[in-house]
């Protein structure tokens, strides 16, 4: 299986403390929201990247394991995510979501966070279209349904939302509390 | 946030050197703030020649293939990652002074004296 990122660090073959040290220099080369792909043949670098990762925090995805490389996945963080206001006036609580789909309602649950985020768990059935690609790939998503907009916190959701308000689209809800409050079934593409 | 880390560098073979590199390394790649003071024999973990081929502990001489086989970084390797990361690294006056070393006989880019040794003393000492 193979996750769209930002960048690819090849650090197999290394041992401790090189894939964490190699990881810090290659989280300076993209930019906060990015995500890269840490590969290493060390077996300590799964507990290495998930500690170096709440130490320095960044938000740590998952990891895959193919063979002898573990492909760990992270997502720079970045200020801008977090005091950007919410300021999209139609909103849902992840419960709502979460009755919808216990009801077995036909609604549209349109996830924007990065591919590699989306990968590690997502809202089942839920369409990724990361918030970077929306603007060219609107088309896919129908104009006629109810879509519930979801990231990892709202405020990716609450831009994209914004997007498609500006695009045309009417009944969009913005789901505020995102995918690092959810509670409800998860799914995992692996 | 930024955590502060203080290692005492007192001892001079192979193995010493990897503790205290590997810690330093680790610890700065991690966003702390880490200074190594090098003292007696640790010197030699930061002497231009000596650091290239330190000695591996007298009865562990076959550990070398160790370190081939699992592709571990070589000192000078780990001591330019370190300064790359940020790590001070500060060698002894008076050890340099009782043992009539110049700084010039040691790796760039270090610093030399005991004052900048007591300031950067004050966080938690880990003594390797």
């Amino acid at each position: 299986m193979s996750i769209k990122t930002d960048h690819v660090l090849d650090a197999k073959g290394l041992a401790c403390p090189m894939p964490i040290v190699k990881t810090k220099k290659a989280m300076k080369e993209v930019m906060p929201g990015q995500v890269i792909e840490v590969q290493a043949t060390d077996k300590g670098s799964l507990a290495d990247i998930q500690a170096w990762a709440k130490s320095s925090g960044h938000q740590y995805l998952g990891s895959t394991e193919e063979g002898e490389v573990l492909k760990h996945y992270l997502r720079k963080s970045g200020d801008a995510e977090a005091k950007e206001d919410k300021n999209f006036p139609h909103t849902v609580q992840n419960e709502e979501i979460i009755q919808k789909l216990d009801a077995g309602e036909d609604v549209v649950i349109l996830d924007v966070r990065e591919p590699a985020e989306y990968t590690f768990g997502h809202i089942p059935g839920a369409v990724s279209i990361p918030l970077g690609e929306l603007e060219d790939r609107m088309d896919e998503i129908s104009k006629d349904k109810e879509i519930y907009v979801v990231c990892r916190t709202g405020s990716r959701s609450d831009l994209a939302s914004k997007q498609m308000e500006e695009k045309g689209f009417k009944n969009i809800k913005n789901v505020v509390q995102g995918m690092v409050e959810w509670s409800g079934p998860l799914e995992k593409n692996q | 946030m930024a955590t502060k880390v203080a290692i005492i560098a007192s001892n001079g073979s192979l193995f010493d050197a990897y503790k205290v590199f590997n810690v330093a390394t680790a610890a700065a790649a991690s966003d702390a703030e880490v200074g190594i003071f090098f003292t007696f024999e640790g010197l030699n973990l930061i002497h231009k020649e000596a650091h290239k081929q330190l000695p591996i502990p007298a009865g562990n001489e076959h550990f070398e293939e160790g370190f081939k086989r699992e592709n571990v970084p070589s000192i000078p390797e780990l001591v330019e990652m370190a300064q790359e990361l940020g790590v001070k690294i500060i060698a002894c006056q008076m050890t340099m002074d009782v043992m009539s070393l110049d700084k010039d006989q040691f790796i760039e880019g270090i610093e030399v004296g005991e004052q900048r040794a007591s300031s950067i003393m004050r966080p938690m000492p880990i003594s390797v």
